[in-house]
């Protein structure tokens, strides 16, 4: 879990331009102005975590989210049974963008199973920025609900008639 | 705080004080001072009149030298009289006015502090701001002249016009005339004037609201090209504003016109009558100029008269509205009136409490339960049931509406706010942390509630709770983090020393990944440029990283180097990264801890940005130049990541390391002292020492695992408790915006823990703390708090109530059931469906 060097040898631009480049790439933030993202960009860290570690543990509110900038993670989810892996997380992958807009206690645990590198940005500094921004709030909103829209569609395709116990699952949103 | 409990029990509530108390509340030594000088004056004020005359009459006409020079003797004496006593009357009154004014604000913020906290959700912060720093300087600005203005300047007005009477009653009566006159007209104009003010406030007001709509819609604008639109709404408000202005200047000048008008014509009644009457030989010519010139000083008192009425006007509009926003009493005595506070019994009887708001929202509906001495509680239930409230009530944060709350049978709602916090801990949902240090912030509940006499904790007290809560490994690294100052603390200093090399032995490959070691024949990538090349820390404040780009050798060295020039391209493009990035970020911690330049060279390097844009680097200032090399020699690429260090650069400056060792070295050999395992490196941290190199990391959970392996190598060596002490003197920031959120939620866990409440409340106390820290606590509470001190948690997390004495479950301001864990989940109810979901 050491972030890497100051120096970057593989890209000839500078850390701050890359993380712009990709939240420029993530649905959560690409509605932003510029300015905002510039700010954001520049709040963003870097760690790399060894094959193993985890990112966050369920029950926590650790208030991070990750983009995975190289290597892959799991999603866990442990009950009474023991932790189960749900799925797993390629790089690329933007995790946990809802833990930015408030308190949440983790219902996962996100492990890396590679060397893992990632942008990390905290529920505080995005807060932080957000005042600077006012305006920004309901954009972020739009998102949220587009977010969650789009689960339910999703489940919705997965959900066969003759499945009693999916029943049960679809409805979350009510749209 | 003692004025506040003065304040509490003798006097009248400061907001239902007029504003003519002040005047010799505190001050009447000051203001009898001020009426005997002001008598005095007087007399100095009149007396050069008398000369006046004597000197024509006396001493010119009868061509008498000796009484000339008397005459103008006494003149003399009494201007200089008067003035020095002007000065004097002006001290006065300022001293007055700035200790009213004093008073007032300290008086109003300890009563605003005790107001109710329902005041507060609807009062914004920068209404209290503005109340107590712009509103009431006017208001001690009359009291200092309430007294001293009308008395001087009546009492002078009456001495002219007696004197003017004594000289020639006719005369005096035709030319005093005018003031009954310009009384008439001016509180007509001043009517006038202060409608087309109102009007002109609310004007400015509806456009600045204009300014504002279409300043956030422009993009509309944009898109529809509607600037004529915007334009035309917009210059209607101007042209509205323009009229009122022009009718209220009007209006204000024309008050100012009439006053000079009718004061300038006085002397025109003056010579017509008066010549008439000293050609008649009724009137000497000496009476006349001392006539005239009397005349004329009666415009300066008549003139401060009008200005004070206008004063008095405004501070008393001001005062009233601020005191009647702050109109309320506080719920609950603050403390009690002539008994120790209580030492109640930890049991609480709730018997249908209710809550209900302004509005007539019943928040709490007929609550009853009863706890004995030493149990637990968990309140659980969905958000909104009113957990929280019932928390605040028994902890007497709100007042409840009806119902009792009986704490070791003793009714809440009548205790005072000291019989609380001598016998409840209370921990908020989102704790604040004030600005100060950590071991300030951990003593503030103890402090609050002790008095002069009263026993404070000892650092063993402390340091027992630190390790509790779990926020000792923070305290630990806040200590490991600080920088020893030169030549202090020389036991510490070769202690770490030793340290160092028995880290290096247990854990330096362990922990390689987490540090960068201070390696002469590599590029340091956490440390700054100007670290780079000197490789040491300097012993010469001309050598210190500000300081570097100032000084002449190093100057040289860099030209000699071949660096200056990129270096201060680097710096160009460092300073416009950052200004383009944070160039309207506030000065906040969170903004500026990853940036070169500080919050307040902010300014600075946006007009150096301003220049940049038409200048090249060569045409700047050396000034300039100067600061684009300071902020180059500060770049620390691990830390500042809008701009990359380029790969020649890096180069360059390992070659300039060596070279400049090398000079330094045979030029001036004790500047630096070198990164050496030997030698103490005062520039950097404790850590940073017992490394001998630099973390590489920012993650709180690697610090945390670095900070646990070195506790064994301090416990071994017996520094753990000295640099505790050092972490304790840590500055948590501007509301405690370097620490964390589980690290300020800890901390308040600590500072309550430190005050051993009998009855302790926690309102989602630990929701920001990870898995172990929270199970820290959770034991703590299990083993050291149950069946001693009372507790009632409002808890989020479903986890962790299993083994409380009870549990309540709530739903719409009433409690649904209550029971131990295992009888509500065989019941089946809502602790289960909350637990388990609907099925």
């Amino acid at each position: 879990m050491n972030s890497n060097s100051g120096k970057n040898e593989t890209c000839p631009s500078c850390e701050f331009q890359d993380n712009l480049d990709i939240l420029r790439q993530i649905n959560f933030f690409s509605h932003l102005p510029l300015e905002a993202l510039k700010v954001i960009a520049y709040l963003c860290t870097r760690e790399t975590f060894k094959k193993g570690e985890y990112l966050f543990h369920q029950n926590e509110d650790d208030g991070l989210a990750f983009y995975i900038i190289s290597g892959k993670a799991g999603l866990l989810h442990k009950d009474k049974d023991g932790e189960h892996l749900i799925r797993n997380y390629p790089e690329g992958e933007f995790v946990g963008g809802l833990t930015l807009l408030g308190p949440l206690h983790r219902l996962f645990s996100l492990q890396s199973t590679t060397d893992l590198t990632c942008l990390i940005l905290t529920r505080e500094k995005f807060a932080k920025a957000l005042e600077q921004f006012p305006d920004l709030m309901p954009k972020i909103l739009k998102v949220v609900v587009d977010i969650v829209r789009a689960w339910e569609e999703r489940f919705l395709g997965d959900y066969s008639a003759s499945c009693d116990a999916c029943k049960h699952n679809i409805g979350v949103s009510l749209v | 705080m003692k004025e506040q409990f003065v304040m509490e029990k003798n006097k009248i509530p400061v907001v239902k004080r007029s504003l003519f108390s002040w005047i010799f509340s505190g001050n009447i030594k000051l203001q009898v001072l001020l009426v005997f000088i002001i008598l005095i004056m007087i007399v100095a004020r009149v007396l050069p009149l008398e000369m006046q005359k004597r000197i024509v009459n006396e001493a010119i006409n009868l061509r008498k030298m000796d009484l000339l020079f008397l005459y103008c003797g006494i003149y003399l004496a009494s201007v200089i009289v008067a003035s020095v006593l002007k000065f004097l009357v002006n001290i006065i009154q300022t001293l007055i006015s700035q200790r009213v004014l004093a008073q007032i604000r300290k008086e109003l913020y300890h009563h605003i502090l005790t107001l109710p906290l329902n005041f507060f959700r609807k009062t914004q912060a920068g209404m209290v701001v503005s109340s107590l720093i712009t509103e009431l300087p006017s208001s001690g600005n009359f009291a200092g002249m309430a007294f001293a203005v009308p008395l001087s300047n009546i009492l002078t007005l009456l001495a002219f016009a007696g004197y003017l009477i004594w000289l020639n009653p006719l005369l005096a009566l035709v030319s005093l005339s005018i003031y009954p006159i310009v009384m008439l007209f001016i509180p007509f104009l001043q009517k006038r004037a202060n409608t087309a003010n109102k009007k002109r406030v609310d004007t400015t007001r509806k456009l600045s609201s204009r300014i504002g709509e279409t300043i956030s819609g422009i993009h509309e604008v944009h898109v529809n090209g509607a600037y004529h639109i915007e334009n035309s709404k917009y210059d209607k408000l101007v042209n509205q504003l323009l009229k009122t202005r022009i009718v209220w200047t009007l209006y204000s000048q024309g008050i100012k016109v009439t006053n000079n008008f009718f004061n300038n014509l006085s002397p025109f009644l003056i010579f017509i009558l008066g010549g008439y009457l000293a050609m008649k030989g009724q009137l000497e010519l000496g009476a006349l100029v001392a006539f005239l010139s009397a005349q004329e000083k009666l415009y300066n008192p008549w003139k401060e008269m009008i200005e004070f009425y206008q004063i008095y006007q405004d501070a008393s509009i001001r005062y009233n509205k601020t005191m009647e926003a702050f109109d309320l009493m506080p719920e609950h005595e603050i403390e009690p009136k002539d008994r120790d506070p209580y030492e109640l019994e930890g049991s609480l009887e709730i018997k249908d409490l209710m809550f209900e708001t302004d509005s007539g929202i019943r928040l709490l509906d007929k609550i009853n339960f009863s706890m004995k001495p030493g149990e637990h509680m968990a309140l659980v239930g969905f958000s909104g049931s009113g957990k929280s409230t019932l928390a605040q009530c028994i902890g007497q944060l709100y007042k409840y509406t009806d119902g009792h709350v009986l704490m070791g049978s003793k009714e809440v709602s009548d205790l005072t706010k000291k019989d609380i916090i001598h016998n409840i801990g209370f921990v908020s949902q989102a704790p604040f942390i004030f600005t100060g240090t950590i071991e300030e912030n951990l003593l503030y509940s103890c402090l609050a509630k002790t008095d002069e006499n009263g026993v404070m904790p000892n650092l063993d007290d402390i340091i027992g709770v630190l390790q509790q809560t779990g926020v000792f490994v923070d305290v630990l690294g806040f200590g490991l983090n600080a920088i020893l100052v030169y030549d202090q603390d020389t036991n510490l200093v070769s202690d770490i020393i030793r340290v160092r090399k028995n880290f290096q032995n247990d854990f330096g490959e362990a922990l390689s990944d987490y540090v960068e070691f201070f390696d002469e024949n590599k590029y340091l990538y956490r440390s700054s440029i100007a670290e780079n090349i000197i490789f040491g820390s300097p012993n010469h404040t001309s050598f210190a990283e500000n300081n570097l780009s100032q000084n002449e050798y190093f100057r040289k060295f860099l030209n000699t180097a071949e660096l200056f020039r990129p270096l201060l391209s680097l710096g160009m493009d460092l300073s416009k990264q950052t200004v383009d990035i944070l160039g309207n970020m506030p000065a906040e911690a969170v903004f500026f801890d990853q940036s070169p330049i500080a919050p307040d060279e902010l300014e600075e390097h946006k007009d150096l940005v301003n220049r940049l844009k038409t200048k090249k680097l060569h045409q700047l200032s050396t000034k300039d130049q100067d600061r684009l090399l300071n902020l180059a020699l500060r770049f620390n690429p691990g830390k500042h990541k809008m701009i990359a260090l380029p790969q020649i650069l890096e180069t360059l400056i390992l070659e300039g390391r060596a070279l400049f060792i090398e000079k330094i070295s045979t030029d001036d050999p004790n500047a630096i002292t070198f990164y050496q395992m030997a030698h103490y490196i005062y520039s950097q941290s404790i850590l940073n020492n017992i490394f001998f190199g630099k973390i590489t990391t920012t993650h709180p959970k690697a610090q945390e695992k670095i900070n646990q392996s070195i506790v064994h190598l301090l416990i071994e060596e017996d520094l753990l408790e000295t640099i505790i002490e050092i972490g304790l003197k840590f500055h948590v920031g501007s509301q405690g915006d370097r620490l964390s959120g589980g690290q300020r939620q800890k901390l308040a866990i600590a500072r309550v823990f430190l005050k051993k409440p009998k009855i302790l409340i926690m309102d989602e106390a630990t929701s920001a703390l990870d898995n172990k820290s929270q199970t820290r606590i959770q034991n703590l509470i299990e083993t050291r708090w149950k069946g001693k001190n009372t507790l009632i948690s409002v808890v989020h997390r479903l986890d962790i109530i299993k083994k409380f004495d009870k549990i309540a479950v709530m739903k719409a301001g009433k409690i649904g059931e209550i029971g131990t864990y295992q009888e509500l989940i065989s019941k089946k109810g809502m602790l289960y469906e909350l637990e388990f979901g609907k099925k």
